[in-house]
């Protein structure tokens, strides 16, 4: 301790900060610094102490010094040079997939366009081809139903042994009025060829009503319409026996007994 | 007079910014001792234009030769003033400068630059202006020498005609008048 109280006091501290030690003194100073903090401290309130009395002297150099010495130091923006070419990469990829993005979608709204149109296209194709089948179908119906009338009526006719027609003709009340009834009482069936019906149209409160005379009595074998363009076979009542047939025009949907005055054809078998 | 806005950093950040050269770190350093500095050169060298240019030499100096800098041996200023100084005095002795110009009045010049500029006064420190003054005299001659107009003791024992030995104590006890005055 003694010897560090001398050597403080020797003052070579004083000159060490001063920076006018020789090489090799300057040396064993830093030698001497390393082995005893406390010599660190001294040193450290001599370094303040000059440093504040040059402070305190200070001479301001002139403005324009500023610039021109900063100018010819070598500056290396490390942070910029970190930054800047990671963003340069996220921006050229940003752009690039930027672009890549909007010629997709240019693209897809074209294709979109393309396939709206030729849905449409194909929509209305469809809409025409079921009207069509539609249009067919009615006309296949149609004939199907008119052959099958005719079918049906030629099985009547064909069958001689089966069915008798019996031709019903005009009373006074319908001079010109005539029908053909069929009749078979094998199979107990009584049609009506609508075909040869030829009757006055009756209006929408009334309808023909068919009898059959069994034994004397009317039998009532249901209602018909009297339409221009009917064809084939209405199917009537059944009935087994029967002597004479007769139609009477009567209220919509029929009577319990027939109404005489209204007797419009009638035939016997 | 001054810049409006002086940067100013604490010394561990100064230091890194400056090792990693950083315009932060060159600018700072400018801000806090070009003055300091300006003050010692100026005083080495009374040349206005010369002075002016050895700053600019120093901070290149500083800012180049940075990587020689040892915080663990001291303080950063002490490093900078010193190398202001030894540009400045190789300067003045150098065979060109001396042709040049008319070797002044060593003891005359520290004055001489005192009265030629105005040397900037915080007014905090203007008292301590007056105090530093009052340090004895013989003691502050010598710190004046060797700090402001860089000789070495060897070379102030002969200027001064004293003892090597005294020329420690002077500057010990100059020393440390400015310590009890600043701390």
């Amino acid at each position: 301790m003694e010897d560090l109280k001398a050597y403080i006091e020797s003052g070579v501290l004083e000159l060490y900060v001063l920076g006018s030690l020789s090489e090799s003194e300057r040396r064993e100073v830093e030698l001497m610094l390393d082995k005893h903090p406390e010599l660190r401290t001294e040193l450290t309130e001599i370094e303040n102490a000059l440093e504040s009395y040059a402070d305190e002297n200070a001479v301001n150099a002139p403005d324009t010094l500023r610039s021109a010495t900063l100018g010819k130091l070598e500056i290396t923006e490390e942070k910029k040079v970190q930054v800047i070419p990671i963003r340069g990469r996220n921006n050229q990829f940003y752009k690039y997939a930027f672009a890549a993005s909007v010629a997709l979608l240019l693209l897809s709204l074209v294709a979109l366009t393309n396939l709206y149109s030729q849905l449409k296209d194909s929509h209305n194709e469809i809409v025409i081809l079921q009207q069509s089948n539609q249009k067919y179908v009615a006309h296949t119906n149609f004939v199907e139903g008119q052959l099958r009338d005719a079918k049906q009526s030629l099985d009547v006719f064909h069958s001689p042994e089966q069915y008798k027609v019996v031709s019903l003709k005009g009373t006074p009340n319908a001079p010109t009025a005539s029908m053909m009834v069929a009749f078979s009482s094998q199979k107990s069936e009584v049609m009506i060829d609508v075909a040869s019906l030829k009757m006055p149209a009756n209006d929408q409160e009334h309808q023909y009503q068919l009898w059959a005379l069994v034994d004397g009595k009317p039998v009532d074998l249901g209602v018909f319409d009297a339409k221009a363009d009917s064809a084939g076979m209405i199917k009537m009542k059944s009935l087994k026996n029967a002597q004479a047939f007769a139609v009477t025009l009567e209220p919509k949907g029929g009577s319990i007994n027939p109404t005489m005055e209204q007797m419009m054809v009638m035939g016997t078998i | 007079m001054s810049r409006k806005t002086k940067i100013s950093l604490a010394e561990p950040d100064l230091i890194r910014a400056i090792r990693q050269k950083q315009r932060l770190g060159s600018e700072a350093l400018y801000d806090m001792y070009s003055a300091s500095l300006f003050g010692v050169i100026s005083r080495v060298v009374p040349n206005q234009e010369l002075a002016e240019d050895l700053l600019q030499e120093t901070f290149i100096k500083i800012w180049n030769s940075f990587d020689s800098y040892d915080e663990t041996k001291g303080r950063l200023f002490t490093w900078m003033v010193n190398l202001a100084r030894n540009l400045s005095v190789d300067k003045l002795r150098s065979k060109d400068f001396r042709n040049n110009n008319k070797n002044q009045d060593i003891e005359n010049s520290v004055i001489t630059i005192d009265e030629q500029r105005s040397t900037t006064l915080n007014p905090e420190v203007l008292g301590v202006r007056e105090m530093v003054d009052n340090l004895k005299p013989e003691a502050k001659a010598v710190l004046d020498l060797i700090y402001f107009k860089g000789y070495t003791h060897v070379e102030a024992s002969e200027e001064l005609g004293i003892p090597l030995g005294t020329v420690k104590t002077r500057v010990r006890l100059a020393i440390i008048s400015l310590r009890k005055l600043f701390n």
